[in-house]
This record gives C-alpha cells, sequence and structure tokens, in this order.
C-alpha cells in the first residue's frame, strides 16, 4: 500500500469560498466570454459573482433551502456557470441534465433528484418540461434564459432569467448578507453538485459530489501541471460531464483564468482558431478528428508539401520518442525538431487554433496511442488523464514532458491506487465521492471503506504509471477460453483515419469480429478520389470498395495482434450513430450494449 | 434501364463546391424528382447536366443513352434529345406563342411532324392555342410556365428537364402543372424535376431524391420517402412531436438514418 499523503492543506474549502477568494483577488479579470450577435463579449469575475449571488438570494427567496436540489439543463454558456454557481452558492446542489436528453430522461433526473427548481435554456427544453409537468411535485419554479419565441407564454411556474435576476438584487438590498452567510454555514463534507452518469450501461446514477471533493481535484490537477490566471480555455464538452465541469467551473474558481464559450455545438473548430486557448483538453473523439484531418489535407498536398510534412513528421516523432521513454532528445534531435517547427508544425497549429496551447488533455475515453504520439510529435502537450466521475473526473494524469505511452499517468498528489487481486483499479482519495444519490445498493458496491473499485483493470508500473488494460465487465472470453481486451483493439482500429469507432465482438465465440463505423468524411473523400459512385452514406458504407478499404486497414491492424486477437471478420455499419438514438453518449463514447442489441442481426450473420 | 447517370459529379462556383460529388440515375420512363431547401445545389446540378455552367463539372461523368456527354455543349445536347425548362420559365416577351413552339421544333426539319406535335402540345395545354398569336410577355405566371413547357416539347425530348415548375403558382395552378406533367410522363417522356414543393413533386414522381449541402442524404422510391419521418417533419411540414403549448417554434436535430 502507498505512504499517507498529504491532504490537511484543503481540508475547508467549499465551491463558494474558493470563489470569493478568487474574486477579491482579481475582480476585473476576465472571467467569462460568449459571442452576443457574432461579438465577443467579456465578464468579469466581479461581475460572474454578483450574477452568481442575485441568483442564489432569489432562490432562497423562493425557497431554497441547504442542500437541496436545482437543476440545470441547456448547451454551455454563461447563464449555466452563472447558475451553478448561485445555486451552490445559496447551499443548494446543482443537477446538470444533458441538452441532448429526451424528455423522459429528463423526467427521470428531475424526478430521481427531487429538484426544486429546474433552469432551462429555451423552448426546446421548456417543451421537454411540459411533457411531464404534472408528474413532478417537486418541482416549484422553472427559469428560462432564452425566451425567444415564448413573447406570448407565460405560465404561473415560469420565471424567466432575468426576472429572477431582479428577483434577486431586491433580496440582497434587504439582506446583502445572505449569501455570505448562506456559503459560511457549508463545510467540505456537504454536497455540492449531482452529477448523473450519462452511463454506457443501464439507468443513470446520480454520484453525489462534496465541496471537499471538486476543490480538491481542482488544485490537484493543477500541481500535476500549472494552470494560471492567464490561461484561456474553450468550453464545448457538455458542462453536465465532470471533464467540462471541471475546467468551466471548478478549476476555474480556483485559478481565475478565462473561459470562452462556443456559440454553438457545430463551431467548435472556428471558435478554436478565434480563441486559441492555451489548455486543451477534448474527448479522444476530437482529437482523432483533428489528427485524421490533417493527415487527409497533407494526402492532399502537392509533392514539395507532402516530402516536407513527412520530414518533420519524423523529426517530431524522434523527439517525442525520447521524451516519452524517458531521456532527453539529443542536440541533433532537438535541432531539426526545431526546424520542423519553424517550418511545418508552427503554422499547423496556427490554423488549428492550437498555437499556444501549452497543455492539453484527452480524458473520458481511451486514446489511441497513434493519435497521441501524433500530437506530441507536433510539439503540443498532450496529455492523457484517467478517472471516473466517482472520483471526481481525475483520478492519474501525466507531468509535461514526462507522458509515457501506454500509460495514463501518475496519481494525482494526495490520490492512492491499488490493485485488487482480480486486477481491478482501487482509488482512494479526497476526491473520492460520498456515493450515489439514493442508491445504497449501488454505492456498497462501488465502495469499500473510502476504495473506490473503478471498474477498471490495470497495473502499475515500477515508476508509478497507471497502464489500463480494459473494463471489467468487457473483458471478452472466446469459445476457445482466451481472455481478450476488446478496447485495446478498437483502440487500433479507431486510429485509423476512415474508421471512426468500431466495437469488437467475441465473448463466447468462435472468433473476433468487429463493427465498423467509418469516418464519413475521410471515407466520401476516398470514395471520390478513386471514383466510386454512391448517393447516400447506406450505398457508401455498403460499397464493395469501400469494404476492400477497410479490409485493408484491418489487415493492417491484425499484423500488430496476437493470432486468437485476430479480426477475422467485420460489418460496416450502414447507419450513423446518433445520441438521440441511444447509441452514443453525450461525450461521444459509444454504448456497447446498446449496439450489440441493436445490431445483432449484423453480428448474427457473421458467425453464420 | 437508366437513360441518364451521373457520377462522382462536382461542380464548382469558383472557389465555392456547389456539388459535392453526386452520382444517380434516371430511369427510363420514369418521373425522379430532386429535392432540397434553398442552396441545397439542385438547379447546380441540373445546369451541369446541361453544360450551361462553363468549364464544368469539375469532376465526374454524366451519360445519356449510353453515350457520355460531359463537357459537351448544350445544343449539342438538345439535339441528342434533352430539354430544359429554366427555372423562372424564361420565355420571350416579344415573341408569340406560336413563334415560341416553331423554335422549340428548331433542331427539326420534319415539317409535318411538327405540326403534329403542335396539335399534341395542344391537347396538354389548350389555353395556348387560344393564345396563340398573343405576345408571351402578356400571358400569365402559369400560362409562360406551360408555354415553356410546351416548347420543350416541341423538340420531342427523350429527357425532360424541369427546374422548379411550380415556382411562383398559385395552388390550384401547381395542380394543374404536375396534372400535365405525369401525362407527358404517361405519353412515353422521362422527366428529371427539381422542386422545393416536396408533396407534390413525391406524389408525381417514381423515385426521390433528398440534396443537403451538394450531397444526396437520402433516395428511395417516393412512396418510402413520404413516410421517413425525416422527410416528413422537414420536407413536408408534418410534426412528429409537437408542444403541449399548442405552437412550437424550434426544430429537432435533423437525422439522416
Amino acid at each position: 500500500m502507498e505512504t499517507q499523503k498529504s491532504m490537511a492543506m484543503t481540508q475547508t474549502d467549499t465551491v463558494p469560498g474558493v470563489f470569493h477568494r478568487t474574486v477579491e483577488t482579481r475582480p476585473d479579470q476576465v472571467a467569462l466570454r460568449h459571442k452576443e450577435l457574432g461579438l465577443w463579449r467579456d465578464i468579469s469575475f466581479k461581475e460572474y459573482q454578483v450574477r452568481a449571488h442575485e441568483i442564489g438570494a432569489a432562490l432562497a427567496e423562493l425557497g431554497l433551502e441547504a442542500g437541496d436540489r436545482a437543476a440545470i439543463i441547456g448547451d454551455n454558456g454563461i447563464e449555466w456557470v452563472m447558475a451553478d454557481l448561485g445555486i451552490q452558492c445559496a447551499g443548494g446542489v446543482c443537477v446538470g441534465i444533458y441538452a441532448t436528453n429526451a424528455w423522459e430522461q429528463v423526467e427521470y433526473v428531475v424526478e430521481h433528484s427531487d429538484a426544486r427548481f429546474l433552469f432551462v435554456e429555451n423552448e426546446e427544453q421548456l417543451d421537454k418540461w411540459l411533457k411531464f409537468q404534472n408528474r413532478v411535485p417537486r418541482l416549484e419554479r422553472i427559469i428560462l434564459w432564452d425566451s425567444r419565441g415564448l413573447t406570448r407564454f407565460t405560465h404561473p411556474m415560469v420565471l424567466t432569467f432575468d426576472q429572477l435576476l431582479e428577483r434577486g438584487r431586491a433580496v440582497l438590498k434587504e439582506t446583502p448578507d445572505l449569501i455570505a452567510r448562506r456559503s459560511a454555514a457549508l463545510t467540505p463534507q456537504d454536497p455540492c453538485v449531482i452529477i448523473y452518469t450519462s452511463g454506457t450501461t443501464g439507468p443513470p446514477k446520480g454520484a453525489v459530489l462534496t465541496h471537499g471533493n471538486v476543490t480538491w481535484t481542482a488544485r490537484a490537477v493543477a500541481g500535476t501541471n500549472p494552470i494560471s490566471h492567464k490561461d484561456q480555455v474553450l468550453s464545448f464538452l457538455p458542462l453536465c460531464h465532470i471533464f467540462e465541469r471541471l475546467f468551466s467551473v471548478f478549476i476555474h474558481i480556483t485559478y481565475g483564468y478565462t473561459v470562452n464559450f462556443v456559440e454553438k455545438p457545430n463551431t467548435v473548430t472556428a471558435n478554436m482558431i478565434e480563441v486559441s486557448p492555451t489548455i486543451g483538453y477534448a474527448v479522444p473523439r476530437i482529437w482523432e478528428k483533428y489528427y485524421s484531418q490533417v493527415m487527409i489535407r497533407m494526402d492532399d498536398a502537392d509533392f514539395f508539401k507532402r516530402s516536407v510534412f513527412r520530414w518533420a513528421l519524423n523529426r517530431g516523432r524522434q523527439r517525442a520518442r525520447a521524451l516519452m521513454n524517458g531521456k532527453a532528445p539529443t542536440a541533433l534531435e532537438q535541432l531539426g525538431f526545431g526546424l520542423a517547427h519553424a517550418l511545418v508544425f508552427r503554422k499547423l497549429k496556427e490554423r488549428l487554433g492550437f498555437d499556444r496551447m501549452h497543455t492539453a488533455y484527452s480524458g473520458a475515453a481511451p486514446i489511441s496511442r497513434e493519435v497521441l504520439a501524433f500530437f506530441q510529435a507536433l510539439g503540443l502537450n498532450l496529455i492523457e488523464g484517467y478517472g471516473q466521475t466517482e472520483g471526481t473526473g481525475v483520478t492519474t494524469l501525466s507531468p509535461h514532458n514526462r507522458v509515457r505511452f501506454g500509460t495514463v499517468g501518475q496519481p494525482l498528489d494526495g490520490c492512492e491506487i491499488t490493485i485488487a487481486p482480480d486486477g481491478e483499479i482501487l482509488v482512494r482519495s479526497p476526491g473520492v465521492f460520498q456515493g450515489y444519490h439514493k442508491s445504497p445498493d449501488a454505492t456498497a458496491e462501488t465502495l469499500d471503506q473510502g476504495w473506490l473499485a473503478t471498474g477498471d483493470m490495470g497495473e502499475l508500473t515500477r515508476d508509478g504509471y497507471l497502464k489500463i488494460t480494459d473494463r471489467k465487465k468487457d473483458i471478452i472470453v472466446t469459445a476457445g477460453g482466451k481472455n481478450i481486451s476488446p478496447q485495446y483493439i478498437e483502440n487500433q482500429l479507431k486510429a485509423c483515419i476512415y474508421i471512426n469507432d468500431a466495437v469488437i465482438i467475441g465473448d463466447r465465440r468462435k472468433f473476433i469480429s468487429a463493427l465498423i463505423m467509418i469516418d464519413e468524411d475521410n471515407v466520401i473523400k476516398y470514395a471520390q478520389d478513386h471514383k466510386i459512385q454512391f448517393s447516400t452514406y447506406r450505398d457508401l458504407a455498403r460499397h464493395e470498395e469501400i469494404h476492400h478499404l477497410i479490409d485493408k486497414e484491418i489487415h493492417r491492424v491484425n499484423q500488430g495482434l496476437a493470432r486468437v486477437e485476430n479480426i477475422r471478420k467485420f460489418t460496416i455499419l450502414t447507419k450513423r450513430l446518433y445520441e438521440e438514438d441511444g447509441e452514443v453518449t453525450p461525450t461521444m463514447k459509444i454504448k456497447r450494449n446498446r449496439i450489440e442489441t441493436a445490431f445483432s442481426t449484423e453480428i448474427e450473420a457473421m458467425y453464420h | 434501364m437508366a437513360l441518364l447517370t451521373v457520377a462522382n459529379m462536382e461542380t464548382y462556383y469558383d472557389l465555392v463546391c456547389a456539388v459535392r460529388g453526386v452520382s444517380f440515375t434516371v430511369a427510363e420512363g420514369e418521373i425522379t424528382a430532386i429535392l432540397g431547401n434553398n442552396g441545397a445545389g439542385k438547379s447546380t446540378i441540373l445546369k451541369t447536366i446541361m453544360g450551361l455552367i462553363d468549364d464544368q463539372p469539375d469532376k465526374g461523368t454524366i451519360h445519356f443513352k449510353g453515350t457520355e456527354i460531359t463537357h459537351w455543349e448544350t445544343d449539342a445536347l438538345v439535339r441528342r434529345g434533352m430539354a430544359y425548362v429554366p427555372e423562372g420559365r424564361a420565355v420571350f416577351e416579344e415573341l408569340t406563342v406560336e413563334d415560341h413552339l416553331v423554335l422549340g421544333a428548331y433542331t427539326r426539319k420534319d415539317k409535318e411532324e411538327i405540326r403534329k406535335d403542335m396539335d399534341r402540345v395542344f391537347t396538354h395545354f389548350p389555353i395556348l392555342k387560344d393564345r396563340l398569336k398573343q405576345w408571351a410577355g402578356t400571358l400569365s405566371g402559369g400560362e409562360q410556365q406551360m408555354l415553356a413547357m410546351a416548347r420543350a416539347l416541341m423538340l420531342r425530348p427523350r429527357l425532360l428537364i424541369l427546374d422548379e415548375p411550380s415556382l411562383g403558382l398559385s395552388p390550384l395552378l401547381v395542380k394543374e402543372i404536375f396534372g400535365i406533367i405525369r401525362e407527358i410522363n404517361q405519353a412515353g417522356t422521362t422527366i428529371l424535376l427539381v422542386e422545393q414543393n416536396a408533396r407534390m413533386a413525391l406524389s408525381l414522381a417514381h423515385t426521390g431524391l433528398i440534396l443537403e449541402n451538394g450531397r444526396f442524404v437520402l433516395k428511395g422510391a417516393a412512396a418510402d420517402l413520404m413516410d421517413d419521418p425525416n422527410v416528413r417533419e422537414f420536407y413536408l411540414g408534418m410534426k412528429s412531436n409537437t408542444s403541449t403549448k399548442g405552437f412550437q417554434r424550434w426544430k429537432r436535430k435533423k437525422a439522416w438514418r
């Protein structure tokens, strides 16, 4: 067992406390930026706090008591985080709901969390509530922040965001210290948010995180790699997911940098270039997309450019390889990289909006080694993190320039990791949650005397790096009795530019097969370049030549796999996967069980 | 047998790629309809086929009656049996109806047959017979549309290409025009049609293709498209889920499955 590490430093922290300290230190610093009619608008920390306090005061007046739940549903925006902090400053517990959830799921979360207040973004989200309004008696008020299209709509339960702020101002005039008192009454052991897991399996579970959990994790992340008030981040992953919440709220209020919100979920690439964040974070799917875009564009370039790019990439890889194996690059390697940077990488990173990025994180799902190595070669510090909602998102991270291939880094300072006899990773840290909301059974299965059972299999290297081998329940046992890690094979496949996602099948089967989701953009481009005729996505996915193309990729991947792991058959899915259809989570992780049942015909066809 | 085969066609307006690689066929004797919103690239497809956009298509091939016709001049295409009715009719205001019909048969020499065809055209469009000596500019919009179609028919085309025949016409006239299109088709002419009026087009056509941002997202028998939930919501204006408050401004995300 690891030695007990110090965790005393943050014993007394709460979200309002940390927020207050940052506002006091730098009231005029830009806290939030968002686009209004095409122009970026700044909001200072002072203003951010004033709004949050107004929201908190209004909620308190409307009856919110300490520990009461209030939910938020909508796309990322200033109102989302203002409401989040407003709820927490008033002593409430904030529950985020995915904007893409269907109304039935929204009802489930609102009902299960006993939310008394619900913040909704717009008409679309409001309509979801209207569907189940008569079935959730505990819900008292709806606060709407974008009322376009609803000027003539009135409902006794619905307030607009502006009305709420106004109400809060009036309350604060009467009792100016209301929020300060409420905040002061909080302890690190009090819950501050419930995060409903998007869940690759089963109905969502609500992980209860405390003020102590989130404030400790925020500091611990910054303890591994530097974060300061000068940083800029781009907020686009769903805010109810712990990954985005950490960077847009918890780490943000601890270090006082600037959070920039994307205009819409589909303007990420354009906003990335405009903002050029200094810290980047995204799920592997996004990094893979950037990677394949660059590779495809380079394939298309003329001979000269292509050669220069290839040369530069090799210089970058050489240096990255040295660094990732824990060695210092030689003077020659450094020189080569410097030249490659000046000729190629600097311009390339500028085009992508990565030119100011000193640290980039990938998390929420495993990233393929090839993609990680690619960004490292460009000189971008792409670091894979590992964690789960139940451990406040982050358990391990790699320090700058000490990323090890095949590992997810070292435990955060103050975090203990041990491997159970069956290979499961167990975690104990101040970031480990209190339990699932109203689910003592699920909590008992996950938490044992402070140790969090992660459900992941892994091992620790001698120098303290964690290696993930697979999800415990995903391990495939073939009919021949061999244990196989689907994740490893899937990652190899995902690194192919023509493959977006893959699901490995083979549990209790004679051989391994795969369901393949093609990368639409790249495969269409391939089809155009090779004069392959198709009219719709379905045609494309069923085309013989595309089958050949994927076959070649699979053959290549098979070469690097053990014989039993070889993919003998595969099927390209003729349908795009949608979150609305329940096939992927909001962070674009594939729901394996769902896919296996939805495409059982295709799977069975491969075994007959 | 496919009368017209378009393969991997890409069309650029300078640097803007308007048609991003489309492939489709028009079956002999059928009505094929291309549907899509404004700016999807529908008209561009037709214009590219007709050789009306200089140096386009940038990529891809077009075959008509088994012969490659990519980059052919428009007049050669017309001589080969393709007639095109442009969007917005494009009649000559100061020529009479009769002049137009004669003009439509410009490439033909068989006087006797032309006369017969003119009579046949009048069975489709009796109103034109009454307007024979009138200037086209004095006709109503619906009559002009009929005239433009009549002019095209005088060519006795194998393939009739119509660019938004319902544009700017009253609902009753649209019905009439579509009725005539069906008659023309039943008399043996293959038709390729571009339309915004999805309901009318799908009720008429055999095959439908849905174009978005220069790419096809859906194709199939017109009857099947009518049942597709996305087509119903986004092209036929039928709501799949309605708000309980009685009105709804937002639309759900489109998802082509």
